[in-house]
Formats: C-alpha cells, sequence, structure tokens
C-alpha cells in the first residue's frame, strides 16, 4: 500500500482525461474530414495500479448518425464532452491538491498549515 | 503528453480551416475572373481534408504511444473542371465569335455558407484549444 494511494488513484483519472481530451480535440479537428468517424476513450473498471501499464482503449462511438460524406462527428456531442472532461479534470486537480497539502500537513507534523 | 498532443490536435484543426477559408475568398474575390495565368476563366477551388498524425512531443515519439488521435490537414486543393458559366456579352473584351464570354462558375450563396461553416469550425477547435489550456493550468497549479 502506497503512502498516498488515492493520490495515486487521482493522477490516473488526470492521465485518463488527458487521453480522453486529445481523443475530443481529434473529433473536433476532424468535423470535417470525409469518412472520418468518431472515436472515444474507454473508461478503465478500475484507476488503480493496471492502469499505469496500457493506455486506455480508444474504441468507437455507437449511436451517431453518419452523414453522406462517410463523417459522423456530432459537434454537440463533442462540445458536451469537452466541458465534461475540463469540469472533472478541474474537480480530480483540486482533490488531488487537497491530497499533497494533507500530505505535507503529515511532514511538517501539522505544525504549518 | 497527451495535453500537448491535444493542442496540437485543435492546432492542426485551426490551420485546416483557416486554409479552407482562404481557399473560400479566393474564390468569391474571383467570381468574375475571366483571365488567368493558365488561359481561360478562374476555376473554382475547394479544400480536401484527411485524418493526419500530428507532429507528438519528442518524449512520445521515443515511448512509440502516438497513433490512437488525428489531426487533421489540408491534403489536397480540388479544381472544379466542369465548363464554365457562358454569358452573352458582345462587348466584353474576351467574348468569342458568338458574344460569349466564359466566366467560372461559382456559386456566391454557396461559398458564403462555406465560408460560415470554415469559421465555426474554427471557433469549435479554438474553445477545444482554450479548454486544453486551461486544463495545463491547473496542472501546473498542482506545484503551488
Amino acid at each position: 500500500m502506497p503512502v498516498n494511494q488515492t493520490g495515486m488513484d487521482l493522477g490516473n483519472f488526470l492521465s485518463y482525461l488527458s487521453q480522453r481530451q486529445e481523443v475530443i480535440s481529434s473529433n473536433i479537428a476532424n468535423a470535417d474530414t470525409p469518412g472520418y468517424k468518431t472515436r472515444d476513450v474507454e473508461m478503465p473498471i478500475s484507476f488503480s495500479a493496471e492502469f499505469q501499464e496500457a493506455r486506455a482503449t480508444v474504441v468507437g462511438a455507437p449511436g451517431l448518425v453518419t452523414r453522406n460524406d462517410g463523417n459522423n462527428v456530432s459537434i454537440d456531442r463533442e462540445a458536451r464532452l469537452l466541458a465534461e472532461n475540463t469540469l472533472k479534470f478541474n474537480v480530480a486537480a483540486q482533490s488531488l491538491r487537497a491530497q499533497l497539502k494533507n500530505l505535507r500537513s503529515a511532514i511538517e507534523e501539522g505544525r504549518a498549515s | 503528453m497527451s495535453l500537448f498532443s491535444a493542442i496540437s490536435i485543435s492546432a492542426s484543426g485551426m490551420e485546416a480551416q483557416r486554409s479552407r477559408a482562404e481557399l473560400i475568398t479566393e474564390n468569391l474575390a474571383n467570381a468574375d475572373t475571366t483571365r488567368t495565368p493558365e488561359g481561360g476563366p478562374y476555376k473554382r477551388k475547394d479544400a480536401v481534408f484527411t485524418a493526419t498524425p500530428v507532429s507528438y512531443s519528442f518524449a512520445d515519439q521515443l515511448s512509440m504511444v502516438s497513433g490512437q488521435s488525428d489531426g487533421v490537414a489540408m491534403s489536397d486543393v480540388a479544381v472544379d473542371d466542369s465548363d464554365p458559366e457562358r454569358r452573352y456579352m458582345p462587348g466584353h473584351p474576351d467574348a468569342d465569335a458568338e458574344g460569349y464570354v466564359a466566366f467560372p462558375k461559382i456559386n456566391t450563396a454557396e461559398e458564403m455558407v462555406d465560408l460560415l461553416s470554415a469559421s465555426r469550425s474554427y471557433q469549435a477547435n479554438v474553445a477545444a484549444f482554450t479548454a486544453v489550456k486551461d486544463m495545463i493550468a491547473r496542472s501546473i497549479d498542482l506545484f503551488r
């Protein structure tokens, strides 16, 4: 059991969110590319140990309408995911900060705030 | 580092949309051009986009983790080779023997709609870019 398991899990979650952000950016950039299919990152079952080895797998997104040019990017879906992802990232980063603050407090034996 | 490649991807999208807007404005500017260096009237140009991997950071290339998400690039410029529009203007210096002048086949309304679409797509890429920038700033805040 590492000293700061929660912190490590949060770190893995942040790494998952940045991967997802990359895929969302890719979907937005290719919104006008003929034949491009929307991609998404599969959420791992756990953000502990095994996540560190492999990057989360990239999958297609089901239930989207394919247009005549073979492209199925829905810009509304991507805008929603973009906002959602940023908010999640902010929450996780804020929690990680709090975790690190606790750790520092323990190192300093609770003397400093 | 995926956040920095996300920035490169958004930047590639912005670049592609800007190039597309350039081509559209070129079409609009030359809607009545009857002479070109190649001879004949101006021909309408259209951007062709292809999904391409963006150049990742040095560290990512070392660990070979790229290839999951693609940026976009303008791979080709399609030139419209269909017959020009013939207008009857006998007084025009470029009129043929029958008095017809060959004009580029450009629909201004169509070009304006394309321009609007390019501009909106550019904005979407800027939004993604800003979101990633904020995320990186949040990560830097962890050091404080």
